[in-house]
């Protein structure tokens, strides 16, 4: 579904990152984790288009990615989630769920879409009506997350989704996630900081360090391995 | 009290024309963080235009409209050709651009036009209503430069609040980076923004130009206005800038009417300086920071 390969960025003489390949299967999660500078969000951002590519290309469903600008690769199916402030807070909840429909889901669909999400978040549907500014960042992750949604994307990229969340937000999130890929082919990459709930939903993973691709493998292997986790992983 | 009257409703007026050059400030600022002077001589440049079209014969409405149309094309163009390549500049960079504009166009209008104050017709009588028995500083005319404005302000909330495209545009302003990943077109957005702005300056500019001295320069003094009115209503609200054009409008009415028509420039910036010092977010902002 997401075929990287030998993927260089450059931010003037610093290299973020460094021929990063992988693949990323639909109806599965990826995982990509690593410390901090390690270039996990300016892999998404370079995914995505936020940021030029240096070198290598990405491309989804046997379409180049890298070169279009981001509303261009949104409109083929990635929801790039970033980090943090995805919220637009000067609007309210139920505008910023309709402005994920506006690209990909038809004119009469589009309450349908909103409405489903307001299904799966309930809490959301209470302040529909709120400016989002209001929300807890739990609901503001909802909201994010639930706005990629409504774009009905193929590829979900999501940036540390977990951030700030309690563990127990964070679980529901990490099952929702797990949902939301098995069945009709969504595909996700996760980026985390919090590796332990991150390989305890992915399919694959993939660790990155100074830019680079240091270890790709199946989940339980990464967490099993005492070294590779107190090295790169941070527990 | 006859004077006081009439310099309440030609405040009025004015006050019309500096909340349609303040909206368009407003637009072009909520869009893409940049304060265009340019605003006002792109509003004289299409009048002038509208002014060969009459003296060839045209109709003044097929005038008018092509004045308006002529104004959301010089909009566009102008963010295409000029402001796009700023982006991610200093911030300064734009001001110069297009104060530069400013002056291009000035020159380019004084070139083909003359430096001379001329006359330009108005749609409607000029001359005063008669209510009772007096006849008051109130024309047909500036019912309808009143009605003009009002119904531009009606517009373009309307665009906002109900409409999709409103939202996608709110969106592109607010969060241009979250918004291009929801797949929202936001540079075609901000040209549209700039257009609207620009039509809006033209409209204040075929409304102002019969009340004026009509010449290249005639509508200096009104951005200056306008963008007093701007900074008033808080620079993001179309009704926060109708509210700011009718309280400058009226200030300098009165200090014109009552004091001496020279000193209503000062004016404008005593009132300017009062609201940076006393409410910097304006009457209907929030407390956000200012970009620019």
């Amino acid at each position: 579904m997401l075929h990287v390969e030998g993927l260089s960025v450059r931010y003037g003489p610093v290299r973020a990152l460094e021929s990063v390949s992988f693949e990323a299967r639909s109806a599965s999660i990826t995982t990509v984790l690593g410390a901090n500078g390690a270039g996990k969000t300016t892999l998404l951002r370079a995914l995505s288009g936020l940021v030029p590519s240096h070198q290598g290309t990405a491309s989804f469903d046997g379409q180049r990615i890298t070169g279009r600008a981001p509303e261009a690769v949104a409109r083929l199916g990635v929801s790039h989630v970033p980090e943090g402030r995805g919220v637009i807070a000067e609007l309210t909840v139920d505008e910023n769920l309709r402005l994920g429909t506006f690209v990909r889901v038809r004119r009469g669909e589009r309450r349908a879409v909103v409405d489903e999400i307001y299904e799966r978040f309930p809490q959301l549907r209470d302040k529909r009506h709120r400016s989002a500014s209001t929300l807890s960042g739990g609901e503001r992750q909802m909201l994010v997350i639930g706005r990629a949604l409504a774009c009905r994307p193929r590829l979900l990229l999501l940036d540390e989704p977990s951030l700030g969340l309690s563990p127990i937000v964070t679980a529901q999130l990490m099952a929702t996630l797990r949902e939301l890929t098995t069945g009709d082919g969504l595909g996700a990459v996760l980026v985390e900081q919090n590796a332990r709930s991150a390989l305890s939903v992915a399919d694959w993973a993939i660790v990155l360090n100074l830019g680079r691709v240091v270890v790709a493998d199946r989940p339980a292997r990464l967490a099993a391995d005492a070294d590779l986790r107190r090295h790169y992983l941070g527990f | 009290m006859e004077l006081f009257v009439d310099i309440l409703l030609s405040g009025v007026a004015q006050g019309m024309v500096f909340a349609a050059i303040a909206l368009g400030l407003g637009l072009v600022s909520r869009a893409t963080g940049i304060v265009n002077f340019a605003q006002g001589a792109m509003g004289m440049f299409t009048t002038f235009i509208a002014f060969s079209l009459l003296s060839h014969g045209v109709g003044y409405w097929p005038a008018f409209v092509a004045a308006l149309a002529l104004g959301a094309v010089l909009g566009a163009a102008v963010e295409r050709t000029l402001i796009r390549p700023l982006q991610g500049k200093p911030a300064l960079n734009p001001v110069i651009v297009t104060i530069g504009l400013l002056i291009v166009l000035e020159g380019v209008a004084g070139s083909i036009w003359g430096n001379v104050a001329r006359g330009f017709p108005a749609a409607f009588s000029q001359r005063g209503l008669v209510i009772g028995r007096t006849r008051v500083a109130f024309s047909h005319f500036d019912v309808f430069l009143v009605c003009a404005v009002v119904v531009l302000v009606v517009a373009i909330v309307a665009l906002f609040r109900w409409t999709n495209l409103g939202l996608r545009m709110r969106a592109a302003a607010f969060s241009p980076e979250v918004s291009r990943l929801l797949g929202v077109r936001v540079g075609r957005l901000f040209t549209l923004a700039w257009a609207l702005a620009c039509a809006a300056g033209s409209l204040a500019g075929l409304l102002v130009a019969p009340l004026s001295s009509f010449s290249p320069y005639y509508m200096d003094l009104n951005l200056v206005y306008g963008f007093t009115a701007a900074v008033l209503g808080g620079l993001l609200s179309p009704v926060g800038a109708l509210a700011g054009g009718l309280v400058t409008g009226l200030s300098i009415a009165f200090v014109g009417g009552y004091v001496g028509p020279d000193l209503q420039p000062i004016a404008a910036l005593a009132l300017l300086l009062l609201v940076l010092m006393v409410r910097p977010q304006g009457l209907f902002g929030t407390s956000e920071v200012r970009r620019v």
